[in-house]
């Protein structure tokens, strides 16, 4: 039985796995680098350790480091989050050797799935269907310009050891695909050290469809529903939910039967994701699996009634799963938003400095997953995901005026954040009637009709903006009292 | 004393009308007094209440004839004695706040990576002048408005900071 | 009840706050120009303005000055606040009477500049004046002399800033020349001594307002202006600005802020600003800008004289005057407009109680028979002079070259600075290696069979031998070598060492600083 978990990451994920562990009696080690002494994961585990300068190569991806800690901690396992090594089979198989837990698949496993290459080949031998592209790894940017003519633009450079978004582009000519291949290159080493580029037909107007599943040592597979995570900029998730409006009881039961049979393929234990893209015409394709708890699991959580982090420590512990597929019924509509430290109008560029003041929203079924408290900062070295909004509702419409009315409590100080434009988007009429797709921002003009209603605002906020401004002189009226009063040098020099 | 907001294009009359004591005041808003109550007050922000609903706002950078604040999380630009306008860009040509700024600032903290334009080019609104490097992303800082580089002040693998000046374009 | 007494009084108060009329303020509009009570309100915190001497009026009875008697006669004076600190201000009024100064108007400045010394709060003035009234005689020109007899009263008491936001002409123009700062309007303030009339008349040169007098050339060339400002509202920004900066009197210490920059901030990519090769140069005030709090530096007359930078930044809070050479210009050598910039800057900062921080990386002096012939002896013994001087706790950090004379100059430790520091890339010596080799091989030189290596060899042994700081950290003349990255938190610390420093000078009337 594990009694003491060292959670190998920061920020809000690393909290999300110290409540679970702290409800169910087990210990928890956090490690923080320069950049986190005072993070809030840091001030809430039983034991924390110092691992490093800010920089992650010096402190989350240092696996010695990390490895010394779980030692000196007696830590009996790991658990990596998401991002950071939280796919990095080498790091697994260093705590397979020292005989340490490591909540999550098995090294094998997490090779397979995380070698986007040879996982299409296990898929393709299970017969699930999968993306048109490249065999197998591009020699090079020649290699890969051949392919992509073959397939036909417009293509996908993606690196096969992305993750989060990362290591993709979209390219429609020859000369795109020249300009993009260094950067896809240059991104995949920064955020995971490694680099390998492959191919991949680019379908227009998809919807991003997951679905979660779980595995245990004993053989048993379930998959626990799907969520639609088609929002999203530059590949990159920005609100999710579940479920998703396409999909009815009959396509999630075939679709989840193969998912199944995925996780059977590739061996998976513990819990991953299985990402399909859904065309127009409804047809649905693997694209890969994700050999980790993902960023959007608070919405399968509210809508199933499970603890996935304490599923992934049962199946750690060698239990089987608790539950047969036909036990799982959905219940309700969840959404999140990820709201994000950053600039909408600067092409989201990152925002990062202290944050002198936030309040977090809460009601009925509101959840926010944060790291934040009022005096913390936004650094510039991590990620820039504050705080998992979450709710839910019987109703898709429930779930979601419940979400703007939370985002309209949440109060960030400090930082540019996504959060006017998830207003703009969760009020629009595409999103009421369902009507998503991987491309929505662009598509709906979304960015257009975030600056109308910021100028709508404006115009709501016009009188107090002015009563604040015509009060601000009062103030310094008083300060001259005050002043007066202090200088009393002058009065009472003698010289 | 008057006040405009450009973003809306609606300017305003705004005055302290009495003094109640207690913190309390009636002001003028055009033709209309409203009752304002100060809460809490420092010269970076206060909380008040407005005709019995509550705000808060920040202040931020003020000039002469600009005053920055967010209020409720609504980033709001006030042009004070806008009146004047026409008498002191006279002479100068300039135009509004925004269009008068020589500066170009970086929003975001990063290191210099390239630079794509050179003294003397001339850039429209929104052409790439040059890329920084943060938090594992290129950004492309873009020019804020029509006009000619004047000089730019960075050069490549500096570091700049949220706020410094990346170009002056006139 | 005595309503016709309130009446009466209501109805001169309105007639004064009209300044010449309705017609001469459209005429002001016109030109692009905002009267002086507008202006006054633009500088001052909203409503806090309450005008002294409005009723005023000038007695003559020549030339039929009868008929035209206008209240505040030309000049509108007062106190109010800026940001909550309370301040003095008069402001011409070109509305009336063309702004010219008479025994009254002159009267009533130097009653102001009395409250302001008695208070010890500073003193603001707008120009905008025809000069001197022509009617009033010597009389005028008297008014004049009291008031600059109330400048120098003032000098290094309270700070006296001049904001030219129009003409000022003739003897009107040394007030300005006497005050601390002086902000002029782009293309609406103008100073000159004789006006381009005069100038044809006599001299037969042709020369525009603008050239002559101009915003950019008092900033640029003579070095008359501190700081250009585009328009009316940059000018009372530039002012509030500088207040900031400022205590209220010499008695104060300027204020201190709260800062969120951390003190111990390091910065490994300050040693990067320096280029490998010591000819290329590089731009001094990327360093200040690292090191100051929230990199908010404010320059001091820019462009003047740009091979030497002065201006205000904060250091955790503590408000300090920083001079530095910059290698952009004229290699940061220092020269006659140079060193007069820094010296008078120095000088106001120790009047003030503001402590002084000096980057040095400078050649020398220039040479030349121009500097020679225009005094450059005279005027670079103002900069050593001034640095003696000083009182106030002074921190000297060589980042590079640093010989010769301009090494004394630029706050050597001998000339009594507190604490000086050397980056490990800093060359102190008398001469660069080059120069130096010449001169003490000569004989050497001449007989070699191969003088280029010789040379090259010479000059290496005396650059590893003199050009570095580490002989002059060995005499202790260099408090100590400092890693470029801790360049903050090694100031910020000097400071707080230096925060209570008491320091006095000999008593005597006066010194006799070459001017």
């Amino acid at each position: 039985m594990i009694e003491k978990v060292l959670i190998a990451n920061r920020g809000e994920i690393a909290l999300r796995v110290i409540r679970t562990c702290r409800a169910l009696g087990i210990k928890t080690v956090a490690v923080y680098s320069d950049e986190d002494y005072n993070s809030l994961h840091v001030k809430q585990a039983t034991e924390a350790y110092h691992i490093g300068e800010a920089a992650p190569v010096k402190s989350y991806l240092n696996q010695e480091k990390i490895l010394e800690v779980i030692l000196l901690s007696g830590a009996d396992a790991v658990h990596p989050g998401y991002g950071f090594l939280s796919e990095n089979d080498d790091f697994a198989r260093l705590c397979e050797k020292n005989k340490i837990n490591f909540i999550g698949p098995s090294a094998d496993s997490m090779d397979l799935c995380g070698d986007k290459m040879k996982c299409k080949a296990a898929m393709l031998k299970a017969k699930v269907p999968t993306v048109p592209g490249s065999p197998g790894l591009v020699k090079d940017v020649d290699d890969a310009e051949k392919i992509a003519n073959k397939i036909g633009y417009p293509i996908m450079l993606k690196s096969v050891y992305g993750g989060g978004g990362r290591g993709i582009r979209i390219v429609n000519t020859d000369k795109e695909l020249r300009d993009g291949y260094e950067s896809v290159t240059g991104e995949s080493m920064a955020s995971v050290g490694k680099s390998a580029i492959i191919v991949e037909k680019f379908l227009e107007k998809t919807r991003h469809i997951e679905f979660q599943m779980a595995r245990d040592t004993h053989g048993n597979t379930v998959h626990i529903f799907e969520r639609e995570c088609s929002i999203q900029r530059r590949n990159q998730k920005l609100i999710e939910q579940t479920p998703s409006p396409v999909v009815d009881e009959e396509t999630r039961s075939r679709i989840g039967k193969l998912v199944c049979k995925a996780a059977d393929a590739v061996g998976y234990t513990n819990l991953g994701t299985a990402e399909f893209l859904r065309a127009d015409d409804g047809e649905f394709y693997f694209i890969e699996i994700n050999a980790r708890l993902q960023v959007e699991h608070p919405i399968t959580e509210l809508v199933s009634g499970l603890d996935l982090v304490k599923l992934q420590l049962d199946i750690a512990n060698g239990e089987p799963i608790p539950f047969k597929q036909s036990d799982l019924k959905m219940n309700g509509y969840a959404i999140e938003c990820r709201i994000n430290a950053e600039d909408t109008f600067l092409e989201f560029a990152p925002s990062t400095g202290p944050i002198p003041d936030v309040i977090i929203p809460a009601g009925p079924s509101v959840r926010c997953d944060t790291y934040l408290y009022p005096g913390c900062s936004v650094s510039p070295f991590y990620d820039s995901l504050m705080a998992k909004l979450v709710t839910w509702g019987q109703t898709f419409e429930e779930s979601r005026t419940r979400m703007l009315s939370a985002l309209n409590d949440f109060y960030i100080e400090g930082v540019e954040t996504s959060i006017p434009l998830y207003k703009t988007i969760l009020n629009s009429d595409e999103y009421k009637n369902g009507e998503l797709s991987t491309d929505f921002l662009k598509r709906h003009n979304m960015i257009d009709r975030l600056t109308e209603d910021l100028k709508k605002e404006k115009e709501e906020k016009s009188e107090a903006a002015l009563a604040a401004a015509i009060i601000y002189s009062e103030y310094f009226k008083s300060r001259i009292q005050n002043n007066a009063i202090n200088n009393s040098n002058w009065k009472n020099k003698l010289n | 004393m008057d006040y405009k907001i450009l973003d809306i294009e609606k300017s305003f009359e705004g005055k302290i009308i009495e003094n109640l004591g207690n913190n309390e005041y009636v002001i003028k808003i055009n033709d209309n007094d409203h009752k304002l109550k100060i809460l809490n007050m420092t010269s970076k922000g206060i909380e008040f209440i407005l005709d019995q609903k509550y705000h808060r706002a920040k202040y931020l950078e003020q000039s002469t004839n600009e005053m920055n604040l967010v209020i409720d999380n609504v980033p709001i630009t006030l042009n004070i004695h806008a009146h004047f306008d026409e008498i002191v860009y006279k002479n100068t040509g300039g135009g509004g706040t925004g269009d008068a700024q020589l500066a170009l600032k970086s929003q975001i903290p990063g290191k210099v990576v390239s630079i794509a334009v050179t003294d003397g080019d001339s850039v429209k609104k929104g052409d790439i002048v040059c890329t920084l490097e943060s938090m594992k992303m290129q950004v492309a800082i873009k020019a804020h408005k029509d006009g000619v580089i004047k000089s730019i002040k960075v050069k490549e693998t500096a570091t700049v900071a949220k706020g410094d000046v990346i170009a002056e374009i006139e | 009840m005595h309503s016709e007494k309130i009446d009466e009084y209501t109805k001169k108060n309105n007639i004064a706050l009209q300044g010449g009329g309705q017609d001469r303020i459209k005429a002001q509009h016109d030109k692009g120009k905002l009267t002086a009570r507008e202006r006054i309100n633009l500088l001052l915190d909203e409503g806090t303005f309450t005008e002294m001497d409005p009723l005023v009026t000038h007695h003559y009875h020549e030339y039929d000055m009868q008929k035209k008697i206008f209240f505040t006669d030309g000049v509108v004076c007062g106190y109010g606040s800026v940001n909550g600190r309370q301040i003095f201000v008069f402001a011409y009024d070109f509305t009336v009477l063309g702004g010219t100064l008479s025994k009254m108007g002159a009267k009533k400045i130097t009653k102001l500049i009395d409250h302001a010394l008695r208070t010890g709060c500073p003193i603001i003035g707008i120009m905008d004046s025809g000069g001197a009234r022509i009617q009033e005689g010597i009389m005028s020109l008297d008014g004049f002399a009291d008031i600059f007899y109330y400048n120098q009263l003032a000098s290094g008491v309270i700070p006296q800033i001049t904001a030219s936001i129009g003409p000022s002409a003739g003897g009107a123009v040394y007030s300005p020349a006497m005050t601390d700062f002086v902000i002029m309007v782009d293309k609406i303030g103008t100073m000159f001594v004789t006006g381009p009339d005069v100038v044809k008349t006599v001299l037969g040169e042709e020369i525009s307002f603008e050239d002559l007098g101009g915003a950019i050339t008092h900033a640029t060339k003579s070095g008359v202006a501190h700081f250009v400002a585009k328009n009316e509202y940059e000018c009372m920004d530039y002012v509030k600005k500088l207040l900031s900066y400022l205590p209220q009197n010499n008695t104060e210490e300027p204020p201190k802020t709260k800062t969120d920059d951390d003190p111990n901030r390091l910065d490994h990519n300050l040693i990067n600003i320096i280029p490998e090769n010591p000819l290329q140069p590089y731009d001094m005030k990327e360093i200040i800008n690292s090191i100051v709090d929230n990199h908010e530096f404010f320059e001091v007359h820019e462009l003047f004289a740009p091979n030497i930078v002065v201006g205000y930044g904060r250091m955790n809070g503590r408000v300090v005057g920083f001079i530095a050479n910059n290698p952009m210009h004229l290699a940061g050598a220092l020269d006659i407009d140079s060193s007069n910039k820094a010296a008078r800057f120095i000088r106001f900062c120790d009047s003030f109680n503001i402590p002084l921080i000096t980057l040095v990386d400078t050649p020398g002096y220039m040479p030349g028979s121009n500097q020679e012939h225009n005094g450059i002896i005279r005027h670079g013994s103002k900069l050593l002079y001034a640095f003696c001087e000083a009182t106030v706790p002074r921190i000297t950090l060589v980042i590079g070259k640093a010989y010769g004379g301009a090494y004394i100059a630029m706050g050597s430790k001998n000339l009594r600075t507190d604490i000086n520091y050397a980056w490990p890339t800093a060359r102190c010596a008398v001469l660069g290696g080059e120069a130096a080799v010449k001169i003490m091989y000569r004989k050497e030189l001449a007989k070699a069979e191969d003088p280029e290596s010789l040379k090259k060899e010479l000059i290496d042994e005396f650059v590893e031998k003199f050009e570095n700081p580490y002989v002059a950290a060995s005499h202790g003349t260099v408090d100590n070598v400092i890693d470029p990255a801790e360049t903050r938190p090694m100031l910020i610390k000097a400071l707080e060492m230096l925060e209570n420093k008491r320091e006095k000078q000999l008593p005597r009337k006066h010194g006799n600083i070459n001017l």
